[in-house]
């Protein structure tokens, strides 16, 4: 019998891509660019939220500065296709490679502290980036970059261009999709048991043949590189980039995802991401303080479901189970 | 120190403070390969700061620890390992949100090449048969897929050894692995002791003076840091200067 956790996650993996099947067919029908764009905007928040979910969930450090990575991806692909050449594989593919290197350097000095102190180390470094870039004349200062050109993309089918909400929408699923399988790939090696055993019990580690160092800084860089290839997307999408990208509410709003989404499964937070930018949507078409509402259903989630949605899910597939086993 | 000797384990004038008080004053002693040896004495002797100094959990403040003529004494813990060195602690450390069987490919992994890190853990075969040894010998295969965190006690202090021997060290230091056990289970523990003494070096801290008295070829006495007395058990049983210490007033 599946463990309900495993059934939990494939359910949420078959629902979203189920959704996004039906979105892709009625939004062409229906010729609709609302809906397909702030899909994509779910999705490319969802990849920032994996991220953060990456090293809380399953390593258990809370980074509070992921948004650092996610606003220089961002900024670094717009500046490619503005300064370079319109091409989105180099994008993609130099910023995967940046953002490599600078997770690498800053896993340096955010590594070296535990606990609520590598939360705060995230969130400094983050803000500290943040109010560079506000104030960098050449990067736009605090109107950012506008301007950035619409794509022709390669694809086996001819060159399409990025415009169509439906095309680049499942792009974007093609892109986050592979962080998504990437990241999950790694749990099943043994590398990603060292993460499970950091989190559950690092000074044990050393006792049984390994330095927690590497796995730490491997699984930050990893997490460094989700967060910047979601947030090159984001221009390609806006058409634009701003500070506010690398801002505490960006990074904060990630954490707040994966928490309803729930923690340590990875899908959880694009599952997250997708609820919350819908009903930021909805509710926003109501009322100016939709912020209210949505910290009130943040609220009622966590107290009524500490392990998000998922864990909601796998709670009942495992209840159900014991039903079962029961009247066997 | 060029000196070559036989003792798989050897440590040279160990010493280690703690603000004022002596921890571990000026001890050595020398273990040979196989059998079991126990270091005993009172609470507060020095017993589990001396296996803190042999395991790397600690550095001493001088001297020296050799395994196999080598010399580990800035070793880290994760180094010493791979120089065939393991040990258990005495207030059990696993990773207790994990299941069992996870718990115990985590610890057979470091048997495997590095590069097998990256790779899917079903390529870990000399680590997966390790852990299935494993599993059956402690007699965990029943609770394989629990959490270690959700077994009794004396299910915990057998997984806590199990995790210990995962890869397959050549010297075991266990800190009293029988703390907290039932009588039936600590009988059980000393016959796997005496039988792990067979195949490895496994070096004791116990308690239970009449458990180390039938298990060990060798016994070291402490108390307050030093070594009062080193010998075979029958020895140390009618040393004078081990009475008075550690037996105190109704000598054995």
């Amino acid at each position: 019998m599946l463990n309900p956790q495993v059934k939990a996650v494939k359910s949420v993996e078959y629902f979203l891509l189920a959704s996004a099947v039906v979105l892709c067919v009625v939004g062409t029908v229906l010729n609709d660019s609302f809906f397909l764009r702030l899909a994509s905007e779910a999705l490319i928040f969802g990849g920032l939220a994996m991220s953060v979910d990456l090293l809380l969930g399953i390593v258990g450090l809370l980074s509070l500065g992921q948004a650092l990575y996610f606003g220089f991806g961002a900024y670094l692909s717009a500046l490619i296709l503005k300064e370079i050449a319109p091409s989105f594989a180099l994008a993609i593919v130099l910023v995967a490679l940046a953002s490599a290197l600078v997770g690498f350097l800053i896993s340096f000095i955010a590594l070296r502290s535990k606990g609520v102190y590598f939360a705060l180390i995230t969130f400094g470094l983050a803000q500290v980036a943040a109010k560079v870039v506000y104030n960098t004349r050449s990067l736009g200062a605090s109107d950012g970059m506008m301007g950035v050109p619409v794509l022709q993309i390669w694809t086996p089918f001819g060159l399409i261009d990025s415009a169509q909400p439906g095309v680049f929408f499942i792009i974007t699923l093609l892109v986050i999709g592979s962080l998504y399988a990437a990241a999950k790939y790694f749990l099943t090696t043994p590398m990603g048991s060292l993460w499970y055993a950091i989190r559950s019990n690092e000074g044990r580690l050393a006792y049984v043949g390994y330095e927690s160092k590497w796995p730490k800084q491997f699984a930050f860089v990893l997490a460094a590189i989700v967060a910047s290839v979601s947030g090159a997307l984001y221009p390609m999408l806006r058409g634009f980039v701003s500070p506010e990208l690398m801002f505490f509410n960006v990074s904060g709003n990630a954490v707040v995802t994966v928490v309803l989404g729930g923690v340590g499964t990875l899908i959880g937070p694009i599952f997250g991401s997708v609820l919350l930018t819908s009903f930021k949507s909805i509710i926003g078409t109501w009322t100016q303080h939709h912020h209210i509402v949505i910290g009130l259903i943040f609220v009622v989630i966590v107290v009524s479901a500490p392990k998000g949605l998922t864990g909601l899910l796998a709670k009942y597939y495992s209840k159900r189970q014991e039903n079962n086993g029961e009247e066997q | 120190m060029k000196e070559v000797s036989n003792c798989i384990l050897r440590a040279i004038n160990l010493n280690k403070r703690f603000g004022g008080l002596s921890a571990v004053d000026n001890v050595s002693f020398g273990i040979d390969a196989l059998g079991v040896t126990s270091i005993i004495g009172p609470n507060g002797a020095g017993k589990s700061t001396l296996f803190n100094l042999l395991s790397g959990s600690f550095l001493p403040d001088s001297g020296s620890v050799f395994i196999n003529n080598q010399d580990i004494s800035r070793l880290n813990p994760e180094a010493r390992l791979a120089a065939g060195m393991a040990r258990s602690f005495q207030i059990t450390n696993l990773f207790f949100d994990l299941s069992v069987i996870e718990n115990l490919q985590i610890a057979s992994q470091a048997l495997e090449p590095t590069s097998r890190l990256y790779l899917p853990s079903s390529r870990s075969e000399l680590a997966i048969q390790r852990a299935e040894d494993l599993l059956r010998e402690f007699e965990l295969v029943g609770s394989r897929h629990l959490l270690a965190g959700s077994l009794s006690h004396g299910e915990q202090r057998r997984l806590e050894i199990a995790v210990t021997l995962a890869t397959k060290p050549s010297l075991l230091l266990l800190d009293e692995p029988t703390q907290g056990m039932s009588q039936a289970d600590t009988q059980e523990t000393a016959d796997l002791i005496m039988r792990l003494g067979a195949n490895i070096t496994v070096l004791l801290i116990e308690h239970d003076v009449d458990l180390v008295m039938n298990l060990s070829k060798k016994v070291i006495v402490m108390a307050q840091g030093c070594k009062l007395a080193e010998g075979a058990p029958d020895a140390v049983r009618s040393n004078p200067v081990v009475q008075a210490a550690y037996f105190g007033e109704e000598a054995i």
